[in-house]
């Protein structure tokens, strides 16, 4: 028995981590798919701030705010595309990240290489937030720089409250905005990946996805469901505008992104107790 | 140099010749997988020695790649163990997967990417490889299967061939113990099958373990020392390939222009025969070729030549697949 052991030089061989995370960020990053959906999230503000700038009287909503008050486009641009094409996103990164490398052979070959399967797991977390952290960065900068250009206001911003605040201090709020923004869109990649982790078809992850944020959307909208609320994700996705106020209230904000940090954890332990049976 | 000392040298490389402490390359105990109530793989026992080829034949759905795939802890099995290199199966499959290279169901790679950037991607999870040692593995790997031409294209132009090329380079990557290929020459030119076949001998030259599983009987044939044959799930034999052809119901082909006299003379002897074009095929029962030789000139029937005749690993295979049925 130890000689057969010693056959094949004891202790399990690894891949250094930090080269196959390189070697994952550049795939993700490489695709032209991802390029192409990170350059439309980057159309959105654009879109909206020529629409608010042609437009005499501005729509509904955040967007009143807009018109002369750049730095309130990048968060209604989060706003906006954190109903759905953030989500897809990400979705799609995280569909592509198991069930589209089962789908085209690959991840045999990563089995067999091997790379162990939690090791896995987490390389391939690290992808989808990758993906997660450059759409909200696209759409919060471009929002930043539309916002400046196209419609103005580059000396501050005007809260919802009413009161001025200087432009670091509004560069700052749309920060926190974008990344309570990746916090919920991490919630979403992490219950993608359980999805993909349990299917050869990445197009099922896309649909089970963003068919679960949508009918969370339609259960939120139900009084009678009101005692629901706490348990969806996309309860606390008005949070948003919070960054807007002044004095800034963390509340929502906070309670928010605990809910998403559940659904990353429940997500995760799900992908990983599917991941280490799954048959490749 | 004489014919008796060529079959003991081909012999021994599989049998006993080696030390005894060397253990199987493979080594495979009851092995059974189903899936519901179909049964994919049923009670194999197998032992592969080490730098042996062992071909695995099998027709369609006998479950050559259900096995292969439990082997290589890419699928649980039902029952029974698997040990690879010495290490039990799933167990240390990571101490032993960095030694197996493998090429099953067909390569799989990503259509956006180059054949050479698919084999970096690839490399970047071997074990064995040390970073800057990736490129050059790489163009290595590309080079043995005749891809070098071609490495910049995308994989989604190669042709079927070609994919199946590159399927073989990431099996290369990386100077293995134990190469598993199941049906490498899928989609393959006739050149393509010469350059597998040379890429097997190269395998066993280099003391190389290789499973190469084919529905292909000369494929086998022509490159394997083992053989072991599957059907519907269950090894119907195995062992080495010269035992197997050399096996029971020995044959003698006689040639001779009297066919008839020769018939008779066997006959007469109750010694089974039977006219093929140019001559008789002898069946070897209760008696021996001399013995034959000797019967037929003595009945005056010119023999212009006697040889065994083999039976084709086809024949052998077309037997045990089909015989029972």
């Amino acid at each position: 028995m130890t000689a057969a052991a010693t056959d094949v030089a004891g202790g399990p061989h690894r891949a250094p981590l930090t080269r196959l995370l390189r070697n994952e960020l550049r795939w993700v990053l490489r695709r032209p798919r991802t390029q192409v959906a990170l350059g439309l999230l980057a159309l959105v503000p654009v879109v909206i701030g020529a629409g608010i700038v042609l437009a005499d009287s501005p729509g509904g909503g955040l967007l009143t705010q807009v018109a002369g008050n750049g730095l309130v486009l990048p968060v209604a641009a989060l706003s906006i595309s954190l109903a759905l094409l953030l989500p897809l996103t990400v979705t799609m990164a995280a569909a592509d990240a198991l069930a589209g490398e089962s789908s085209h052979g690959t991840l045999r070959g990563l089995l067999l290489a091997p790379v162990g399967r939690g090791r896995l797991l987490g390389v391939k977390a690290v992808g989808v937030l990758a993906v997660a952290v450059a759409a909200a960065v696209a759409v919060a900068l471009v929002g930043v720089l539309t916002g400046l250009v196209l419609v103005g206001g580059s000396d501050g911003l005007l809260t919802l409250s009413g009161t001025e605040v200087g432009a670091g201090s509004g560069l700052l709020r749309v920060g926190l905005a974008a990344a309570w923004t990746v916090g919920q869109l991490a919630a979403i990649g992490a219950v993608a990946l359980a999805v993909s982790s349990a299917t050869d078809h990445p197009l099922v992850v896309l649909a089970a996805t963003l068919g679960a944020v949508i009918v969370f959307g339609v259960l939120s909208a139900l009084p009678a469901l009101e005692w629901m609320q706490p348990l969806l994700l996309t309860t606390g996705w008005s949070a948003i505008v919070d960054v807007l106020r002044d004095p800034l209230p963390y509340g929502e904000l906070l309670s928010s992104s605990y809910r998403a940090a559940c659904y990353l954890l429940i997500g995760l332990a799900l992908a990983l107790a599917r991941i280490t049976t799954r048959e490749a | 140099m004489t014919a008796g000392s060529a079959t003991v040298g081909s012999m021994t490389p599989s049998h006993g010749g080696r030390p005894a402490a060397v253990a199987p390359a493979i080594r495979v105990r009851g092995l059974r997988k189903t899936f519901g109530r179909a049964v994919a793989v049923a009670a194999v026992d197998l032992d592969v020695p080490a730098g042996a080829v062992l071909g695995v034949l099998g027709p369609n759905g006998s479950g050559k790649t259900t096995m292969i795939r439990m082997l290589l802890a890419l699928s649980r099995p039902t029952a029974g163990t698997v040990e690879l290199l010495g290490s039990p199966i799933p167990l240390g499959a990571g101490q032993v997967l960095p030694h197996v290279g493998a090429l099953v169901e067909g390569p799989g790679f990503h259509p956006f990417l180059s054949g050479r950037e698919n084999l970096r991607r690839a490399a970047a999870a071997e074990p064995l490889l040390s970073t800057p040692a990736i490129p050059a593995a790489v163009d290595d790997a590309l080079a043995r299967v005749g891809l070098t031409d071609a490495a910049g294209r995308r994989y989604r132009a190669y042709s079927l061939g070609m994919k199946q090329r590159l399927g073989l380079a990431a099996a290369l990557l990386v100077p293995r113990r134990l190469v598993v290929l199941d049906e490498p020459t899928n989609g393959l030119d006739p050149a393509g099958t010469r350059e597998v076949r040379r890429i097997i001998a190269e395998l066993h030259a280099a003391g190389t373990t290789v499973l190469v599983s084919s529905h292909l009987l000369a494929e086998v044939e022509a490159t394997c020392t083992h053989v072991a044959v599957l059907a519907e799930g269950s090894l119907i034999t195995s062992g080495s390939l010269a035992a197997m052809l050399d096996g029971d119901a020995p044959l003698l082909d006689v040639r001779t222009p009297d066919v008839e006299g020769a018939l008779d003379a066997l006959c007469a002897e109750s010694v089974g025969a039977s006219a093929v074009s140019g001559g008789v095929r002898v069946e070897l029962n209760g008696t021996d070729a001399p013995a034959v030789v000797a019967r037929l000139v003595a009945a005056g029937v010119a023999v212009h030549e006697a040889r065994r005749a083999r039976t084709g690993l086809d024949e052998l295979f077309a037997q045990l697949t089909e015989g029972d049925r």
